[in-house]
């Protein structure tokens, strides 16, 4: 093989040579002839007339060397192009159909192939990506699968574990930037000292943190660091937007939370830790006593040489059990669970991804059965001319070269189509799909484009190879008298085309299943009452700041004075804020173990329940109902009692038999202490992060009594709340210019991207499997359209026979049912089988939901549709006409 | 095609005429199975073993050369002949006796199925 395309590369760049060495062989040639002829006595002049009339002429042979050693590969192939085009020229719209087909697989599967190379394949962009792992605490006698870490245990586990080679912890909340006198808020991440090095990334200009600044950094949560000198580090993005890039920026001051911070370091571009908006870090030095009750901290660890995932977690897991005995208060019932960095930051997404490739895949392979079965239909025509040119002695393998050159041209035209295709797919994917993590990675790289070359091949192949078979097996001796069996139908020459429609139907079937049970699951979800409503409400989060607003009374006053002027506001049925909205990302969200007083030492009626400050019409504001007692208001003043209003659930839980209100409930603040609480309310119950969450216990605390700095505002209009942005702006300008909301969002929105992944994969999924239900229906189509035309002389030797029109569409739509049929049953089969994969998309949806099984039904009366054009053209053959032809 | 070449016995045909493009490598390679020729060599061959009916002309015996030896089938080589000359020697490989037995089977077989077929007729 090599030193085949040695020669023939030989032969291309040393053609002259080659040329010259053939004339001499010729010359050669002749002159032994002329000599031979001399020796039986000619004169050499004769002896030469002689050979040249018996060899022919030189000249010629030379040139038909020249053409057979050139010609071989590069003219037959122009050859054999130029065949191709002239036939695809000669139908238009069988040739834009085919190209738009593969045009379209290749470029949608190229789209996704991008996404998921580069969200789910593709390593993160650190140092030994493999051993980075996310660490969380887990308590499942509470049912709590994952949540954050505490800072107390975490220096314990730094002691007393061996296999991590850094156990770093973080959290992540939005601070205020002034920079020149504008004031933005911009999520930072306050780090431990050993988070950059765990990571394994360096500062691209300056330095990270030293032990000594993290040392002096002291938190008290929602303010900025309480440290003599405050040093920052900013994010590639950050500093390229609001410092311009400035090389010379460490040692320059910025504003954060009103405190003046030296730059002294920036990170590298592509630092997406611990998410790609957090472009702020600030040193984290944890207190002498950390509390380990106050589950907040996100962990994460590099694992050291040689550990593996679960040796790691089997060791911390005893240290968390150890702990648990040494501090039952706060850790009985904790444990941990390890889970790597990537799977964590892809989480979910990775199987969304992957079944859209697998749908995609399918809809490939329908579109390249269609382009094969149309050609097939097609080049059946010409099996009189494969028989005849074979029989003179074209080689099959020439043949074959000839017959996938069609299919080859369609397919590079159509896979030349489909990268553009892609990029713009890859564009309404990025659009689309906001809530694919790493989306903002992902390009059209190489490696995609490998993808598409080699998609674009097998489209060739799979199109072409079963006509390209087909006339290369054609008879090389045609018989005319093979003829009858022609009209006898001749079950083998049709297995192929037959196989083909089926092979479409049961993926076009796959797919229909898929997307109807996703259908069947999004509609569950958007039954599922959220327990508020979203609709006309606009959240502004709003994160005061310790250096101004501590000490309680400010922040109450601001919030106060801030709920008081929004109400005001033209069009604002009702304002509220709440530390934590329900699908609202940003703001403190923690839980608090609760128990009725009157049952103190009882671990059974001891409850975890998250904890939210609320002001006053917060509850009219998210239109979350009053279920008993009342909502809090003006009665539930800073120096009244402690008043608390419950969620339905947990109310149920402590307080069974709806006695909730006017009890009392303890809440155990480990910091501030544990006090009894009046029960003035309780709620209906709120899915606070979607519709898949179950609710969760809850108790409201009003934000007269318990002030905090971080607050979501909430307004209702009867309009569309973004309207009211502007005023919004200004309002909270007004209060204090530096101190701008952190953007303005419609809840509606934010409870949508809830569910946009469910409506993503079912929309794309859907277009998918209406796509190949069309492709295998023009299949469907196509091979009767074709039988009716092959047996034009059995159709009307029937009618002539008697046949009615009744019983010739009866026989041909039964033939396209028969082909469907057999579709649905293999693809039923094989959506049973794949029903696994889906599965966990689901919700509130077995895979074997009847809704599925309806769609699919509905699939024959669609191929009936299909098949009445060609059998409403058998039914109308004349007979005559046709036994005058044959 | 090659033209009918005139002057000779009335009995030899052109090859060309006669044969697929294919069937005249079967030849040459048979031809080659002995011992490595020229081009002279390889025609003089032919007209003997087949009594002078096949008569090889050089438009058909040259690209036919030069497709064998694109096809790894024969090597080519210069070298001196008999009296003294430069020619050029072709000489089968591996892969150029590999196809031949082949070739030679099929043609066999379908020489005999053609041959029963005129006998019944």
């Amino acid at each position: 093989m090599l030193s085949r395309l040695w020669s023939r590369a030989r032969d291309l760049a040393w053609s002259d040579r080659r040329d010259r060495e053939t004339q001499d062989e010729l010359a050669e040639h002749l002159e032994l002839l002329t000599a031979e002829k001399e020796c039986s006595g000619l004169d050499r002049a004769e002896a030469r007339r002689q050979a040249r009339l018996e060899l022919g002429n030189p000249e010629e042979a030379r040139e038909a060397v020249r053409e057979s050693r050139t010609g071989f590969w590069l003219d037959a192939l122009l050859k054999d192009m130029g065949y191709a085009l002239r036939l695809l020229r000669k139908r238009p719209a069988f040739t834009a159909a085919c190209v738009l087909t593969v045009a379209l697989g290749v470029g949608a599967s190229t789209a996704l192939f991008a996404v998921v190379g580069g969200v789910v394949l593709k390593p993160l962009p650190l140092a030994d990506p493999g051993s980075l792992v996310r660490i969380y605490d887990s308590n499942p006698a509470r049912g709590v699968e994952r949540t954050g870490i505490t800072s107390g245990n975490l220096q314990d586990w730094r002691q007393r574990t061996r296999s991590f080679r850094g156990i770093a912890g973080h959290y992540t909340m939005g601070r205020t930037l002034t920079l020149g006198g504008e004031s933005e808020v911009v999520l930072s991440a306050q780090v431990t000292a050993d988070f950059f090095s765990v990571l394994g990334v360096g500062a691209a200009l300056g330095r990270t943190f030293t032990p000594e600044e993290s040392r002096m950094a002291l938190f008290n949560s929602a303010a900025a660091p309480v440290s003599p000198d405050p040093v920052v580090v900013l994010g590639h993005a950050l500093w390229r937007r609001r410092l311009g890039g400035d090389p010379a920026v460490v040692g320059r001051t910025i504003v954060v939370e009103r405190r003046p911070m030296r730059v002294v370091g920036v990170m590298p571009d592509g630092f997406a830790m611990p998410a790609p908006d957090v472009q702020l870090f600030l040193p984290w030095g944890l207190p002498e006593q950390p509390p380990r009750d106050q589950h907040y901290v996100s962990g994460v660890a590099r694992l050291g040489p040689g550990a593996s995932l679960a040796r790691a977690e089997a060791e911390l897991r005893g240290v968390a059990a150890t702990l648990a005995a040494e501090y039952p208060r706060t850790n009985e019932g904790w444990s941990v669970r390890l889970v790597p960095l990537r799977e964590d930051l892809v989480g979910d997404a990775r199987q969304t991804l992957l079944v859209l490739l697998l749908a995609v895949a399918l809809v490939l392979v329908v579109a390249c059965a269609n382009v094969a079965l149309l050609s097939l239909a097609r080049n059946l025509e010409r099996l009189p001319e494969a028989s005849l040119r074979q029989a003179l002695g074209a080689s099959r393998e020439r043949l074959l070269r000839q017959f996938l050159m069609e299919p080859l041209l369609v397919s590079l035209t159509g896979g030349a189509l489909g990268v553009p295709l892609a990029a713009l797919g890859l564009t309404l994917l990025k659009q689309v799909g906001a809530a694919v993590p790493r989306l903002h990675e992902v390009g059209l790289d190489a490696k995609a484009l490998a993808f598409a070359c080699v998609a674009t091949l097998l489209a060739a192949l799979v199109s072409g190879l079963p006509a390209a078979f087909r006339l290369a097996r054609a008879d090389p001796a045609p018989d005319p008298a093979a003829a009858p069996a022609r009209l006898a139908g001749g079950g083998r020459r049709h297995a192929l085309r037959e196989g083909l429609v089926v092979a479409e139907v049961a993926m076009a079937v796959v797919l229909v299943a898929g997307a109807s049970l996703l259908v069947r699951s999004y509609q569950r979800l958007r039954a599922v009452d959220p327990g508020f409503d979203p609709r006309g409400v606009l959240v502004a989060p709003v994160f005061l700041d310790m250096e101004q607003y501590g000490g309680g009374e400010k922040s109450r006053l601001y919030y106060a004075t801030l709920v008081e002027r929004l109400r005001g506001l033209p069009g604002v049925l009702a304002t509220g804020a709440a530390t934590a909205l329900p699908a609202s990302p940003l703001g403190p969200d923690f839980e608090r173990p609760v128990w009725p007083e009157q049952s103190p030492h009882d671990e059974r009626v001891r409850r975890s329940a998250w904890v939210r400050m609320v002001t006053t019409d917060y509850f009219r504001t998210l239109g979350v109902p009053i279920v008993s007692g009342r909502g809090f208001d003006d009665r539930d003043s800073p120096r009244a009692t402690r008043s608390v209003i419950l969620s339905e659930g947990l109310a149920q839980r402590l307080f069974p038999g709806g006695a909730a209100v006017g009890r009392r409930l303890v809440v155990d603040y480990s910091t501030t202490g544990t006090y009894p609480y009046d029960v003035v309310g309780v709620v209906g119950d709120v899915r606070f992060s979607g519709p898949r969450a179950e609710p969760r216990y809850e108790i409201y605390l009003p934000h007269a009594q318990r002030p905090y700095l971080v607050m979501n505002v909430a307004l209702r209009t009867s309009g569309d709340p973004r309207l009211l942005a502007p005023a919004v702006r200004q309002v909270l300008h007004e209060l204090d210019p530096a101190k701008p909301a952190h953007g303005l969002y419609a809840l509606a929105d934010l409870v949508g991207a809830t569910y946009a992944r469910d409506r993503y994969v079912m929309q794309v999924l859907a277009s998918f499997a209406a796509v190949a239900v069309l492709l295998s229906l023009v299949g469907v189509h196509g091979v009767l359209s074709h039988r009716v035309r092959e047996r034009t002389r059995e159709i009307g030797i029937r009618i002539a026979v008697g046949a009615s029109e009744a019983h010739l569409l009866r026989w041909i739509t039964g033939q396209g049912l028969r082909l469907v049929l057999a579709g649905l049953v293999i693809g039923s089969t094989l959506s049973t089988a794949l029903a696994r994969v889906v599965s966990g998309l689901l919700f509130g949806t077995s895979p074997l939901d009847p809704a599925a099984l309806l769609a699919v039904a509905a699939l024959p009366l669609l191929a009936l549709v299909a098949s009445l054009h060609p059998a409403w053209r058998a039914a109308r053959t004349s007979a005559a006409e046709v036994l005058r032809a044959g | 095609m090659q033209r009918a070449a005139g002057g000779a016995s009335l009995l030899s045909i052109s090859i060309g005429d006669l044969l697929a493009a294919e069937k005249l490598d079967l030849l040459i390679l048979k031809t080659l199975a002995l011992l490595p020729l020229h081009g002279y060599g390889i025609a003089k061959r032919i007209e003997q073993m087949s009594d002078g009916v096949f008569r090889v002309t050089l438009g058909s015996l040259y690209p036919a050369l030069q497709r064998l030896e694109r096809d790894g089938l024969v090597l080519a080589e210069w070298k001196a002949s008999e009296n003294g000359r430069r020619a050029r020697y072709y000489r089968l490989t591996a892969a150029g006796h590999r196809r031949l037995s082949a070739e030679q089977k099929e043609w066999e077989r379908a020489a005999a199925a053609i041959a029963s077929i005129l006998r019944t007729t």
